[in-house]
């Protein structure tokens, strides 16, 4: 990142969540909260590229609906377009709590509390591109209707003048104006994609949300994109948020990476660094699973076991389910035992009920004493993780009942490591490998 | 593939957005009309309508009323052929061939007003419904509930009780039946091509929510309902002859569901020309706007399933 006097932050997140409500029943009851984003934090610079980077289910996409404005955010707040010191400012402000000060700044900035001007200038500024290039375009408007349907918005063209703008777009994303009067099916995947962009840098946004925009396209259409994006990256120096699955896509693109592990960012720092060093667990195992970025086939290896469900993320570190270096103090809990039981169909059925005391500290009932017995025994078992037993400080056997009561953890917190790094986890480094 | 080296040809200077349109257009009514039966169809509804549109030209207007079916006193259920009376008459004097004819125009008229109100209100109901969603949409939707569950002939039975038999109360009793399937459809539709990414890219660039609504949600949304319009242009004439056939109508009306009424006394004595013509022509006319509609339904809307 360039060193300016004046760094603006184009957007600011705080702390921010998005939850959908689960509903339920013939009176559509609110019986849980899908957790998609939940409690996000980060600084967007003006000029930089930022990936942010996950597994389907992440809550990547919400994320960046709801920095484009397309959601309100359930809490927390987005803010944007500030100087550093008013940065400074608004982060004072937020751990001050309530004050005169924020309602200010809210007022000016916050994109969910925005006035009518200050909503506009935001929404000129912000842009995004989707991924499905055959749904981000109205199949009965022509390209010619499409790219120039912003300049139409805010009026910033008619007539000949508006053909002639949209033409000088059209040829920034590789296009001409042979394709004005055409329609979006007349296309392939890649153009259809250019007209997304085309459409997106119009207004000469300040920030464009880029959405998987590669993700659907052939690895060769791809590079294409890719390359354009940062040739109009270089010559008119936009902010990208640029989510993807797919991390050589980011390494070629972002400046700067946060990784994205349910709801949460597991790690961020800047692009290079965090390739070459990880230090979270899941940032090492996204990049071990990508095979071109290895080198070796030994190295390869995806991940096990399966995203949690996000309407209960796991307590401490929400990685420490399917982490490989997972320690006695990463959260382990009831959950993760009834976890282990599930995939033991034959105790499982016999679990007649938990009696939660807390997420770490329950009475598993079941229906007769040796399944209860069986239990204790498996949680001595192999099929149990060693940092898992260890984190058990009592497990006591009723006639039925099997109490267990782990250690408990706080909420394992995104910390700085140095070299504009955070990450999210109880390690300060990753153990060595061999 | 490559993005420009694949280009198709370069496209003379002189196109306009204009000139596309209107060859897409083209096109496409091209590919609806390639179909025999539905060109069938077309032309069939292009005779009615002829007929409907030319009736005064065709058979000299009833005085003072055209609507009203001229009496021949002096020829009495004559059959077809008969001098003055090219279909015969029925056994009031009623010219048969004036009732064809000036029966299209009342047809017409009927689905015309019909579709256009029904259509304009279950278009407006159902895309407020599925495009604001929410409380608004519970609402609206347990009203169109309600009238989903009015039986409609029952219905129209009891409008001409309370209001008296008339043609006017039959368009009043099938436009208030006929609205909600609109609305149904349209709701459905709205609610389904609001989720494109198109729409979230116009609330992006910041365009209004009628701007969105009018260029990306309506125009993808409104197929079926054209469809469905289509198909009740025959299916409204059928019903509203069922309605004037059991005498929600005015007796002496030129209408086919009228005549039909009129003339089945006389069929079992041999006299089957005042209710076959008029009941040929029912048929015809919603056969042929089925059979166009199932036409546009497979050209513009292929993923619907046909009854």
């Amino acid at each position: 990142m360039t060193a300016a006097t004046d760094q603006r932050t184009v957007l600011a997140v705080r702390d921010l969540k998005k939850h959908f409500p689960i509903k339920d029943g013939a009176l559509q009851r609110v019986v849980g909260q899908v957790r998609a984003v939940d409690g996000v934090s980060f600084d967007l610079l003006r000029g930089e590229t930022l990936g942010l980077v996950g597994e389907s289910g992440c809550g990547k996409t919400t994320l960046g609906r709801v920095l484009a404005g397309l959601e309100k955010p359930t809490s927390g707040g987005v803010y944007f377009d500030l100087s550093e010191q008013q940065r400074t400012e608004l982060d004072q402000a937020l751990r001050a709590g309530q004050g005169e000060d924020l309602a200010q700044l809210e007022a000016a900035h916050r994109v969910d509390r925005l006035d009518a001007t200050n909503w506009r200038r935001f929404r000129r500024n912000t842009q995004m591109v989707f991924q499905d290039s055959f749904s981000s375009l109205n199949p009965r408007h022509l390209v010619s209707d499409i790219v120039g349907r912003p300049l139409r918005v805010y009026k910033e063209a008619s007539g000949s003048a508006l053909t002639e703008r949209v033409v000088g777009l059209l040829e920034q994303v590789g296009l001409g104006r042979q394709h004005l009067y055409r329609y979006p099916h007349q296309f392939s995947g890649g153009q259809r994609q250019r007209i997304s962009i085309a459409r997106a840098l119009a207004l000469d946004p300040e920030l464009v949300i880029l959405d998987e925009p590669t993700s659907a396209l052939d690895v060769s259409v791809q590079a294409q994109i890719l390359n354009l994006l940062h040739e109009l990256q270089q010559n008119r120096g936009f902010t990208f948020l640029f989510i993807t699955h797919d991390l050589s896509v980011v390494r070629h693109m972002a400046d700067r990476i946060a990784v994205m592990y349910l709801g949460r960012i597991a790690e961020s720092g800047e692009t290079t660094g965090l390739f070459d060093d990880p230090i979270h667990p899941y940032t090492e195992a996204l990049l071990r699973a990508n095979p071109d970025l290895t080198g070796d086939d030994e190295g390869f290896r995806g991940l096990e076991g399966t995203v949690p469900d996000p309407a209960r993320p796991p307590q401490g570190c929400r990685f420490h389910t399917r982490c490989e270096y997972a320690t006695p103090d990463c959260g382990w809990e009831i959950d993760d035992v009834v976890l282990q039981l599930e995939d033991t169909p034959a105790l499982f059925d016999k679990l007649v009920g938990v009696e939660r005391r807390s997420p770490f500290d329950a009475d598993l009932e079941f229906v007769d004493a040796s399944a209860a017995a069986a239990l204790e025994t498996a949680l001595h078992g192999d099929e149990v993780p060693s940092s898992m037993k260890a984190a058990i400080e009592q497990v006591s056997v009723g006639a039925q009942t099997v109490s267990i009561k782990f250690r408990e953890v706080n909420e394992v917190l995104l910390t700085p490591r140095g070299n504009d790094r955070l990450a999210a986890c109880v390690l300060d480094a990753l153990p060595s490998r061999d | 593939m490559s993005t420009t080296s694949t280009s198709p040809p370069l496209t003379t200077s002189h196109e306009s957005a204009f000139r596309v349109r209107l060859r897409r257009m083209g096109e496409t009514s091209g590919r609806v009309l390639s179909n025999p039966t539905t060109l069938g169809g077309l032309v069939i509804i292009v005779v009615m309508v002829g007929m409907a549109v030319l009736a005064p030209w065709l058979v000299e207007p009833n005085t003072p009323n055209a609507s009203q079916m001229p009496r021949d006193w002096g020829a009495i259920a004559v059959p077809p052929g008969s001098p003055g009376h090219l279909l015969g008459t029925t056994n009031t004097g009623g010219d048969v061939l004036y009732g064809v004819i000036w029966g299209a125009r009342t047809s017409l008229r009927l689905s015309l007003i019909v579709v256009t109100v029904t259509v304009a209100i279950g278009v407006a109901v159902g895309s407020l419904a599925g495009f604001r969603g929410g409380r608004l949409d519970e609402i609206l939707m347990r009203i169109v509930d309600v009238f989903l569950s009015i039986p409609e002939l029952i219905f129209a039975l009891a409008i001409a009780a309370v209001l008296g038999p008339s043609f006017r109360n039959i368009i009043l009793a099938l436009a208030i039946v006929f609205w909600v399937k609109y609305a149904r459809i349209m709701r459905a539709q709205v609610m389904h091509v609001k989720q494109n990414d198109y729409v979230d890219a116009s609330r992006v660039i910041g365009d209004s929510s009628w701007n969105i609504f009018r260029k990306d949600v309506l125009p993808n949304s409104i197929t079926p309902v054209v469809v469905q319009a289509t198909l009740d242009m025959g299916n409204i004439v059928l019903v509203g002859a069922t309605l004037s056939f059991i005498g929600l109508a005015e007796a002496g009306l030129a209408e086919w569901g009228v005549l039909v009424s009129e003339g089945q006394a006389g069929i079992s004595g041999g006299r089957w020309w005042a209710s076959t013509f008029p009941g040929l022509m029912v048929f015809l006319w919603a056969l042929a706007f089925n059979l166009l509609g199932d036409g546009i339904r497979d050209v513009l809307d292929p993923k619907t399933e046909t009854r």
